[in-house]
């Protein structure tokens, strides 16, 4: 039912501005990945597609990068909400809540330095720790970054995300008017437990749910901080795309190619899947 | 005879549903036509079509004979009031009234005298500099009148511009601008869905329903009309000073 | 009392940072187990005023892309966000927008480099403002969004009736009135330029050097200090921001409407 009338001069513009680059991108993806375009290509074959498919170490790194943002959101997420059900007034006014934004000052770059500085085994708190005693030798130092657990990522991306987080529960909490809820629960005689678990947090984790899949995806997509914490086995998704398309092998670029595309497949079923996930969840509520 | 403002088949679809079904209507100068109409009624889109403010798929309007629908609304002359008095919150009572003038490059001398005059018959002398959030419901309206009538529109299109307010000051407010109309000789079109606010208000009275327009030529017709409601009222009032609505 | 515990262990996980960031910038060496530096040395901050200190010109770099960006982002997307916000499929532009976010940036640019080497835009300072657009725009047609309401719309219109021309009406009324908005869709645009690095180093080659590209450089080169230079100076403008405005920073309230 699109007449042309209705193809004004600014979706035109707007088209290309916005969706354009993307599709052209994924375009020249698809057909350097299946040998049809590019250096030492010579002509369709899906080889590169299956050595992909059947790489282990795709996989495996497409599924450490998922469980790393998965542990950092949900980590983040006890936190703020802890943040948010207990300290709400002084989230509003003081000291703490100025402080709140200081995070969102930190790129990811920065924090991954700062991490890595802090928790390495020749960082801060590993000298802390020899200075008072604790450790004897810097091996004693366990290893949290570049480790093989994503230890380091985790913490730098729990670091970034939970401020946020805070602040979008705390608005939730002020636009919901949650206290207010929770003094007409009281009133009907619900225990603490009870405002918490039935009113508190499913109003805030309702209205809370596309943000914390953006921070999901934002994990999964981030690059600095993998960079600076992770390491070769097992490396997150980006950090493997990327070593791929600017490795000397030229062979290889055809994969970084379709690993890229398999990636943006990936987010969208992800995507898919939250909104499924979204639509069952309000209806247990209806 | 020679209308002041003519509408001419006046038609508009929105999603295939029909909002206005061939218009005709017709206004004389320095005069001010009621239209009764409900909600879902075409009332605002036909005051917006006027305006300029949305286009209609076929028909013709013209203003003193001249043809308006190619005109952009800054160009038309013709003020459209919102039932809301969207005052512009960034601007204080003067500047308020002021605007139409400053879009004008009017100098400030002028500007000042004129808004000035405009304060004493709204009575708002005492508050020119006082802004929007400070003022009540009756007040902004006072405001977005001044504002309205202070550029001299050849046509005034007012939407409910009483319906926020409370009885009291929808009285004093359709006094005012009862007054104002005549001092000032204005020709507007005043859309209502009170019965006896649309009475008051008009020299000429029409009904708008489902898209639909009925010109009356006098209100005499009007109030034999069965459907415009006026003998149900009349019977209401009635009824109730005989004691039919006594407990049963 | 325990909650001045735990708010002040929070107040130190925040601080920390910051401090921690500025002392090694003073430092020289740090050998183990020294928990400060153990030679300092103020030299590499008297470098920063010598316009031939690289850093230095990478902080001249960052300012003039991510204040480009962040300008024509935000031009951009109060022209568009309108446009949206008054068309049919409002709904349909708006998710769209948040595509190119969602998509990493890295990604993107790994998808998209093909066509910055076609045109020559590889490498240069032009072809990272034009990649970093692509990305901040979107961001900012959604915060640009939040401020076309119906009351918007309707004071727009009020303007026209009363004869203000396009130019008139956007001077004296939309641009008074969206002045928060603007303000925070630019400095929203501004960090995120800032703050890049993935799509930055992969399509500026490396020889655009951003405060960012800088830190890996001097990570690189183990050098701990100057990298704890380059990335106390890139906390420095949203830190200043916060102290002025937070709601700069992050909007949490629906409650604080423009004009109210």
């Amino acid at each position: 039912m699109i007449s042309i009338k209705q193809i004004t001069p600014w979706k035109t513009a707007l088209f290309i501005l916005m969706l354009l680059p993307m599709l052209l991108g994924l375009g020249y993806g698809l057909l350097y990945s299946f040998g049809v375009i590019g250096l030492l290509n010579t002509g369709f074959t899906s080889e590169h597609w299956s050595d992909i498919l059947l790489n282990f170490s795709f996989w495996k790194s497409l599924l450490f990068s998922f469980s790393i943002g998965l542990i950092s959101v949900g980590i983040s997420l006890v936190i703020a909400l802890w943040m948010v059900v207990n300290w709400h007034h002084d989230l509003k006014k003081g000291k703490l809540s100025t402080l709140i934004y200081l995070p969102l000052a930190f790129p990811a770059t920065v924090v991954g330095f700062f991490i890595f500085q802090s928790f390495s085994k020749a960082g801060f708190w590993s000298r802390f720790l020899y200075q008072i005693g604790i450790i004897s030798e810097i091996e004693d130092f366990p290893s949290l970054v570049n480790d093989a657990y994503g230890i380091g990522i985790i913490l730098a991306s729990t670091f970034i995300i939970t401020p946020f987080l805070s602040l979008i529960l705390k608005g939730i909490f002020e636009n919901e008017h949650v206290t207010k809820f929770q003094h007409i629960a009281k009133s009907l005689g619900a225990s603490q437990r009870q405002v918490l678990m039935k009113i508190t947090l499913p109003i805030l984790l309702q209205k809370a749910k596309t943000s914390l899949f953006l921070f999901l995806i934002f994990v999964i997509g981030s690059y600095e901080i993998p960079l600076l914490l992770g390491r070769q086995n097992p490396k997150m998704i980006t950090v493997a795309i990327v070593d791929k398309a600017q490795r000397f092998n030229l062979n290889d670029i055809p994969q970084a190619y379709a690993m890229a595309i398999l990636y943006v497949l990936f987010l969208l079923f992800l995507f898919f899947g939250f909104q499924r996930l979204a639509k069952l969840k309000t209806k247990a509520y209806a | 005879m020679s209308e002041f403002l003519n509408i001419d088949d006046l038609s508009k679809t929105f999603e295939g549903q029909p909002i206005l079904n061939g218009i005709h209507l017709s206004l004389e100068s320095n005069t001010v036509l009621s239209i009764l109409g409900k909600s879902g009624s075409g009332k605002t889109t036909l005051l917006k079509i006027i305006a300029g403010l949305e286009d209609a798929d076929q028909g013709r309007i013209s203003l003193e004979g001249k043809p308006v629908m190619t005109l952009k609304p800054q160009k038309r002359n013709i003020v459209y009031l919102y039932q809301e008095a969207l005052l512009f919150p960034h601007l204080n009572v003067f500047e308020n009234i002021a605007f139409g003038l400053r879009l004008q490059k009017k100098d400030q001398t002028e500007i000042e005298k004129r808004v000035i005059q405009m304060l004493g018959p709204l009575g708002l002398e005492h508050m020119k500099y006082k802004s929007p959030n400070q003022l009540s419901g009756g007040e902004k309206q006072r405001v977005a009148f001044g504002r309205a009538i202070i550029v001299e529109p050849k046509l005034l299109l007012l939407d409910e511009p009483f319906g926020a307010l409370d009885v009291e000051t929808r009285h004093s407010m359709q006094q005012l601008f009862k007054n104002l109309a005549k001092q000032l000789s204005i020709s507007a079109l005043f859309v209502t869905h009170d019965l006896k606010e649309a009475i008051i208000m008009g020299d000429d009275i029409g009904k708008i329903e489902n898209g639909n327009y009925k010109a009356y030529t006098s209100k005499k017709e009007f109030y034999k009309d069965a459907k415009s409601g006026v003998t149900d009222e009349i019977d209401f009032w009635s009824n109730l000073q005989r004691g039919e609505f006594s407990k049963s | 009392m325990r909650k001045q515990i735990g708010q002040s262990i929070v107040g130190f996980i925040i601080l920390f940072p910051i401090v921690f960031l500025l002392i090694l910038s003073f430092g020289k060496q740090w050998f183990y187990p020294h928990i400060l530096p153990n030679l300092w040395q103020t030299s590499q901050w008297e470098s920063l005023f010598s316009p031939s200190f690289q850093l230095t010109k990478s902080l001249g770099l960052s300012l003039l892309l991510s204040i480009s960006v962040g300008l024509v982002s935000t031009v951009t997307a109060f022209y568009f966000s309108k446009k949206i916000a008054y068309s049919y499929n409002k709904t349909t532009w708006q998710s769209l927008a948040y595509v190119p976010y969602l998509l990493s940036p890295i990604i993107f640019a790994v998808l998209i480099h093909f066509y910055f080497l076609k045109t020559g835009l590889s490498g240069s300072l032009l072809g990272v403002i034009i990649a970093q657009f692509l990305i901040c725009f979107p961001f900012g047609i959604i915060i640009c969004s939040t401020f076309w309401t119906s009351q918007i719309q309707s004071l727009e219109n009020l303007s026209f009736t009363l004869g203000g021309s396009t130019t008139q009406t956007l001077k004296r009324v939309l641009l008074p009135l969206a002045k928060s908005t603007l303000l925070l869709c630019f400095f929203q645009c501004f960090l995120i330029s800032w703050f890049e690095y993935g799509l930055t180093h992969f399509i500026g080659a490396g020889k655009v050097k951003t405060l960012t590209v800088s830190v890996f450089t001097y990570v690189n080169e183990a050098n701990p200090f100057l990298a704890a230079l380059a990335g106390f100076l890139l906390i420095l403008p949203s830190v200043i921001l916060l102290l002025v405005n937070k709601r700069l920073i992050f909007k949490t309230s629906k409650k604080h409407t423009d004009y109210e």
